[in-house]
């Protein structure tokens, strides 16, 4: 997609935590409506056309966004309303014919909450997919390299903790120390982005948690 | 309040997972943690415990994606990565990004010269798969969808431990596709790429095993023509070799020629012969082989250059750097076996993968235990002559210092004495001074060549294209498939004509140029 539209609003943000937020939307986000785009059927060109739709949207939305703390933080709306009009949009295909969009993304972003399960589900999937990923990006720059091999090698390709300390020439407890702590602070990046945007993750209590605007 | 190995303390444990990143880890606290499972279970539970890790492993982890995924961000990186999958059907299935045949594709493993390659999942026999689907410039082209169904279906016949099984092939889809097993793991390349030249141990095992999956092969009369690091699969855990791609080199080399006019994909691992354009057998894939384990031994192809023709070139006229002035820890005997699969003519290799097998094999026994199993005798006597071939590394660094001082001496010598030079005619005159002969510049012959061969080579496509369109391809015109036999050969002998190594480039070319003339003739006396 466009780099000017992904970052135009950037341009009417004056608070520094505010561009963060939006960066980190766009990261998330962008896979995340490519990817389930896809999934739905829609053939490539139509998908990226549907993430600028749908940036578009958001940035033209911010106009109705109230800086007052009180009424929580810029982040925690944007990751609202954002997952709204993905449901709808979903369960508005899901509805009608496959691939041709009946509703604008304009009006999906307007219209109440859908009550759809099953788009409610495959939303709240894909997100936290690409919550993970976006959140690994990210965490990974905050440890050393060993560190974060120590965790990846042991925790996600499932070798052995032995091994994978003779691989790095680390003691196990070393090894043990490095994973927890990545995972530690993985699963805090990861539980916050799922509280900004009603998606609690990894609680077997909540799977999806209905959130409105 | 200090830890001692012998104590557990869970409160500290906890202050310790939550503590600033950059704080240093205090030692004892790892001495503890290495031998008190009780502390290592809380610290884990603390963490997140088995939950967290089943998230983890969910949704960052695909197996053998898992590199894949590390890279997949930022957003820009995504998109410029994106692969088309608009062949694929639209799926009901969640997880999936669309259905290939019965086939739900959940990822994209990777992509290489003749397509991309898939990981799947097969509803009908319930396992994970790896689909090779051929690139839409190959599916579009006739003869190579043909050669694509044949060499698929041949080396679907392998059966051996070390050659990855091949379930099933569609050559009629739109993007037809090769179905063989999925191995969770990475290739060879990726791991010297990531941890650089392998122990001998391995690179004995490697090697050893990688022999004898060829041998098999072989026996069955395949060769497979692209043996190179990256088609060697490394199973997870184990490390166990699976060779990957069998045949499917030649049905890709012969269209790309065709398609693009250049040749496409990696030729340092080529064999010369097939460099050369000459009909190749098992021993092509010997060569390749030892380049493999020359990689494996330096972490580095044996033959480099910055180009393909010449990396060609290379590969039928030089040697490489010799493998112990790059790893002094290789033994003479395992670079002298590396030589001979070298040898440029291919009488001189090693004649059977089944011989390689079995030597590597005894070399790895005599690693291992030097007591109980001697160095085979042909090992040994390979080692020699590496040794006898090669001065002592030492007396050859110091020659080539010394005639650094002598050119630099020499330099300022012709200064010295020659004060006229110290105007402005200084950096010609010592130019010419120290190179008197104009050298030819290779680039520039390079060039003239590879353009030529391109305009032969879309002659010869346009001649193929009136071949297909003309519908006679299945009617088993005799005229008409002797002209796209001769057609096929002339591809071939294109490739040739980029590594002029055994025909001066001339004759060559004007050979191939003879016979195109001679094509298109027949051709348009067919019309």
């Amino acid at each position: 997609m466009e780099p000017t539209t992904r970052h135009s609003l950037v341009l009417r943000l004056r608070n520094p935590d505010d561009e963060a937020a939006w960066a980190e939307f766009v990261g998330i986000y962008e896979p995340l409506v490519y990817g389930l785009a896809r999934r739905k059927g829609l053939q490539d060109a139509d998908a990226r056309d549907l993430c600028q739709e749908v940036f578009r949207a958001v940035a033209g939305a911010i106009e109705r966004w109230d800086p007052d703390p009180a009424k929580g933080k810029f982040r925690a709306w944007l990751f609202r309303i954002a997952r709204n009009l993905l449901v709808n949009f979903f369960a508005d295909q899901r509805r009608h014919t496959r691939g041709t969009g009946s509703t604008s993304v304009q009006d999906l972003l307007e219209a109440r909450p859908a009550d759809d399960a099953q788009a409610e589900a495959d939303f709240a999937a894909e997100f936290k997919r690409q919550a993970f990923r976006w959140s690994a990006h990210q965490v990974k720059h905050e440890f050393a390299d060993s560190t974060w091999q120590a965790f990846w090698k042991t925790g996600v390709d499932n070798h052995p903790v032995g091994q994978v300390a003779r691989e790095l020439g680390l003691s196990a407890g070393a090894v043990y120390i490095a994973r927890s702590r990545v995972l530690a602070r993985l699963r805090q990046r990861v539980q916050q982005l799922g509280e900004d945007s009603g998606i609690f993750i990894g609680d077997e209590d909540h799977d999806v948690a209905s959130g409105s605007l | 309040m200090t830890l001692h190995p012998g104590a557990c303390d869970p409160r500290r444990l906890d202050q310790f997972l939550h503590q600033p990143v950059a704080e240093e880890i205090p030692q004892e606290l790892e001495a503890h943690l290495s031998v008190c499972p009780a502390c290592r279970d809380k610290l884990d539970e603390m963490a997140g415990g088995a939950r967290w890790w089943t998230e983890v492993r969910q949704n960052l982890g695909s197996d053998g994606a898992s590199e894949l995924a590390q890279t997949l961000y930022p957003a820009d990186s995504f998109y410029r990565d994106a692969v088309n999958l608009d062949f694929l059907q639209p799926s009901e299935n969640f997880a999936s990004l669309g259905r290939l045949g019965n086939y739900e594709v959940l990822d994209i493993l990777g992509r290489g010269g003749m397509g991309i390659v898939l990981k799947a999942f097969d509803p009908a026999l319930h396992r994970p798969v790896a689909i090779k689907v051929l690139a839409a410039e190959y599916a579009a082209n006739g003869a190579a969808r043909k050669r694509f169904a044949r060499e698929a279906q041949a080396a679907a016949a392998v059966v051996h431990d070390h050659v990855v099984p091949v379930h099933a092939v569609d050559a009629n889809a739109c993007r037809p596709y090769l179905v063989m097993a999925f191995i969770p793991g990475r290739t060879l390349q990726q791991r010297i790429d990531h941890s650089g030249p392998l122990e001998l141990r391995e690179i004995l095992r490697i090697g050893m095993q990688t022999a004898s999956g060829l041998a098999q092969a072989h026996g069955s009369g395949l060769v497979h023509r692209d043996i190179k690091p990256a088609n060697i699969m490394l199973e997870n855990g184990v490390e166990r070799v699976k060779i990957t791609d069998f045949g499917l080199a030649r049905a890709v080399d012969d269209a790309s020629v065709t398609q693009n006019g250049v040749l496409t994909g990696t030729p340092q691992y080529m064999a010369p012969e097939q460099a050369r354009g000459e009909p190749v057998d098992q021993r092509a894939d010997l060569f390749s082989l030892g380049s493999t384990l020359y990689a494996m031994c330096t972490g580095r192809s044996p033959f480099r250059a910055d180009s393909s023709i010449s990396v060609l070139k290379q590969v039928c006229e030089a040697e490489p750097i010799a493998i112990r002035s790059i790893n002094p820890d290789i033994p003479a005997w395992l670079a002298g076996i590396i030589a001979k699969l070298h040898a440029k003519d291919p009488a001189r290799r090693f004649q059977s993968a089944g011989e390689v097998a079995d030597l590597l094999e005894q070399c790895l026994a005599h690693v291992q235990q030097p007591d109980q199993h001697p160095l085979p005798a042909v090992a040994r006597e390979l080692g020699r002559q590496i040794e006898e071939a090669t001065p002592a590394p030492f007396g050859q660094r110091w020659r080539l210092i010394a005639a650094g001082i002598g050119f630099l001496g020499l330099a300022t010598l012709i200064w010295a004495i020659s004060p006229v030079w110290n105007n402005h005619s200084f950096d010609t005159n010592v130019e010419s001074a120290l190179t008197p002969e104009p050298l030819p510049d290779p680039a520039l012959d390079e060039d003239r060549i590879s353009q030529e061969l391109r305009q032969m080579q879309s002659r010869l496509t346009m001649v193929q294209q009136s071949l297909s369109t003309t519908g006679l391809e299945e009617c088993g015109d005799a005229p008409l498939n002797q002209v796209r036999d001769r057609a096929e050969l002339l591809e071939r002998s294109m490739y040739s004509g980029s590594t002029p190594s055994a025909d001066p480039v001339d004759a060559q070319l004007q050979n191939i140029r003879r016979r195109l003339g001679q094509l298109q003739q027949d051709f348009g006396g067919l019309e």
